[in-house]
């Protein structure tokens, strides 16, 4: 290679330096620096705090079950957030808002009780039966399945559009959920399935009720935040942030964004996975498009609350949200209001307000 | 015309640097024999689409009914879309707070069918405008989650509470006395889609029209040439409600009973289909989507019947549907409008070929109208 042309390279790099991705972890702030905040934000902060202690104190006082309110929350905010995870991390990576995160977690669902029953449809599973080993390896096998389809669906359809709006992309994603909608619909009928709630029963902790699903739900939630926090320790978690932050940089460091993008779909699809299996397991059913009815607007709605691109809040916003929802819920039932689907409509309440205040939303940075 | 007093608002489009001098196209005639040719064919297709509530078989005529109703609100959606750039998720609720609007006035209040048409207009008319004072401060992804938390707020909580919409049984909707066979009332549904279709034609050839697609263009720079963003843009969102509440109070009288079931959020994303597939920006090439996906399971379903070959049938309407959206997105993004534009630009007196090929188009930007 001639100089002029070893030159160049340098030259571009200092151009586009991007200094967080210089030396890997430990140049990252702290976590105390992240969560530092500015006086007027902390004024907030405990403003909000003394607003919700005085709603859970009247809430008591009313005589409304706030133990119960919380646990109820837990359950689904737990699920919220697994699928924000997943919305956040792609739209971090791609910046795609991925409609088709819930289906992506109905079609693992469907595979796996088609699996339990042995192909009849029809038939009726007894969770007692089934031994932890073979959970574990269904499980397993749905979050390969759910990763498989994620990546299929970055490498044909969303890599293809790659210069276009995120609109599109988000057109496109949607186009990929009626897709694996329509083929549940071919393949399993328009009909509800029972789905098998392992796990059943429930636990008594601090004095509260869990259900032992909840409690599953909420574990496995911990340990895929714990291994994603592990994951952006390592040399890949960090190309990965790179590739996100800056896909030309990145590329001149030798990270394949196409690869990168991959894996955060990838990741995706089989936190998807998991919250198919376990969100099937609340209803203890299964109907085609599950999901995206269910879980997919809430969820949109916890990453937005959280802050679109961070993970971190995506988890915050679903726990949040699914708190808010119970709220809701306990708040309408106890003073005898009737509105229809009260958790629908606060959640539609909680992002119009963070539209309107924040739209970066609780932890986000850039919109 | 003194080329100084010419605003930027009302140029001639095809005005950039090295293009002819705008008003060539015009100087363009086809052949005495052309012009015959071009109004045959416009004739026999305007006659054909004019009888075809007739020949059809009598069960289809809601059908067509019902495309026509679609093909309105596919219009409604380009207006937004299309023109403004901005993706609505919500048209689902806008169909149904006209649908529930009218059923509310001819059930619950007994009055004539023309009321129930001004007040879901009315009705269509407010909620796009309270989305549109929403749009002017989120656009992009946030308006599209906006307006898709809008369209499930409205299936699950509005067309929900009792007194209003009849909660889970639905609110029946009566046709007019003078319209109350299928026959007819596919031809009233015919005719309001002519006046949607001219709605959006005057919208389009007005300065309005100029000026709303420049503001999908750049805010700013629209905005520095004296264009007034505010009242354009809801002018936008208040046309596109209007054409979907006239939609949604012909769409509750079809089957006469309304139901919160039918406005799912889901119905929000077939509309995108249609107008995606359709051709994002081009009036006629949505209304064709907006055909193609209402016909799509019956089409299949007589295909099934027909041939033994064919492997589906209505059933993978859906399937069928999201793949032909995919295949538009990522080969044909100009959709059906672009795959049959030499015939559209023959049928409206045009060279077959455009003189210059604009930018391509996509969802989020868009091409300028079409024919």
């Amino acid at each position: 290679m001639s100089a002029p042309t070893t030159d160049r390279p340098a030259a571009l790099e200092a151009e586009v330096a991007v200094p967080a991705t210089g030396d890997g972890p430990d140049d990252r702030p702290g976590l105390s620096e992240r969560l530092s905040v500015s006086a007027a934000e902390h004024r907030v902060g405990i403003a909000w705090s003394v607003a919700i202690v005085v709603l859970a104190a009247a809430m008591i006082a009313a005589g409304m079950d706030v133990g119960a309110m919380l646990v109820n929350g837990l359950g689904a905010g737990a699920i919220y957030a697994m699928v924000a995870l997943g919305i956040a991390l792609v739209y971090r990576a791609t910046r795609v808002l991925n409609f088709a995160q819930g289906e992506l977690g109905t079609m693992p669902a469907f595979i796996v009780v088609l699996i339990l029953l042995g192909g009849d449809l029809e038939g009726f599973v007894d969770p007692a039966q089934v031994s932890f080993g073979r959970l574990l390896a269904l499980a397993g096998l749905a979050v390969v399945i759910g990763a498989v389809l994620a990546v299929a669906v970055n490498l044909f359809v969303i890599q293809r559009l790659a210069d276009s709006s995120p609109v599109t992309s988000l057109v496109a994603t949607a186009g990929v959920a009626l897709l694996l909608i329509g083929v549940q619909v071919v393949a399993f009928d328009l009909q509800s399935r029972t789905f098998p709630q392992f796990f059943s029963g429930s636990v008594h902790l601090l004095g509260l009720r869990f259900p032992s699903h909840t409690l599953v739900v909420a574990s496995v939630l911990v340990v895929a935040s714990v291994l994603l926090v592990g994951l952006f320790r390592t040399q890949l978690g960090v190309a990965l942030l790179a590739s996100a932050q800056d896909p030309f940089a990145a590329e001149l460091h030798g990270v394949s964004a196409r690869a990168m993008s991959s894996l955060a779909w990838g990741i995706a699809g089989g936190l998807a996975a998991l919250g198919g299996v376990l969100g099937a397991g609340v209803f203890e059913g299964i109907t085609p498009g599950l999901m995206t009815s269910t879980f997919l607007i809430p969820a949109f709605t916890a990453a937005v609350l959280g802050g679109i691109s961070s993970p971190a809040g995506a988890v915050v916003g679903g726990l949040l949200l699914g708190q808010v929802s119970a709220a809701a819920n306990t708040a309408t039932v106890g003073l005898g209001i009737s509105v229809p689907n009260a958790p629908t409509l606060a959640a539609f309440v909680v992002l119009l307000l963070v539209m309107a205040f924040r739209p970066l939303g609780l932890l986000g940075k850039e919109a | 015309m003194s080329a100084t007093t010419v605003r930027p608002s009302a140029a001639p489009r095809d005005l950039s640097v090295g293009a002819p001098v705008a008003g060539d196209e015009i100087a363009w005639r086809p052949s005495t024999t052309g012009i015959a040719a071009r109004v045959a064919v416009l004739a026999l297709g305007l006659g054909a689409l004019g009888v075809l509530p007739l020949i059809v078989a009598p069960l289809t005529r809601n059908v067509l009914a019902t495309t026509a109703v679609y093909g309105m609100v596919a219009i409604s959606l380009n207006v937004l879309v299309g023109y403004t750039g901005q993706v609505s998720l919500g048209h689902s609720a806008f169909l149904g707070v006209g649908a529930f609007g009218a059923g509310f006035v001819l059930t619950q209040l007994a009055l004539p069918w023309f009321a129930a048409v001004v007040v879901a207009v009315a009705l269509g008319i407010a909620i796009a405008g309270l989305l549109g004072v929403v749009a002017l401060r989120v656009r992009g992804l946030y308006l599209a989650l906006v307006t898709l938390a809008l369209a499930v707020f409205a299936e699950r909580v509005l067309f929900g509470i009792e007194p209003l919409t009849g909660g889970g049984g639905g609110q029946t909707a009566v046709r007019p006395t003078w319209a109350s066979a299928d026959l007819a009332y596919a031809y009233v549904c015919f005719g309001g889609l002519a006046l949607a279709w001219l709605l959006d034609w005057r919208l389009t050839a007005s300065k309005a029209g100029r000026a709303i697609r420049a503001l999908r263009d750049s805010e700013r720079v629209a905005a520095s040439w004296g264009i007034d963003v505010t009242r354009y843009k809801l002018l936008a969102f208040v046309t596109s409600g209007a054409i979907a509440g006239l939609a949604g109070a012909l769409f509750a009288s079809i089957t006469e009973i309304v139901s919160p079931i039918t406005f799912n959020f889901m119905l929000s994303l077939s509309f995108l289909m249609m107008v995606v597939v359709g051709g994002i920006g081009s009036r006629i090439g949505v209304v064709l989507g907006a055909a193609l996906y209402t016909a799509l399971p019956y089409l299949l379903d007589a295909a099934d019947g027909r041939y033994r070959w064919f492997p589906v049938d209505g059933s993978a309407s859906q399937v069928v549907g999201a793949l032909l959206l995919l295949l538009v997105l990522v080969r044909f993004p100009g959709g059906l409008a672009q795959l049959s534009a030499p015939l559209i630009r023959w049928c409206s007196f045009k060279p077959a070929r455009a003189r210059r090929t604009g930018a391509t188009p996509t969802a989020g930007g868009g091409n300028d109208v079409r024919p």
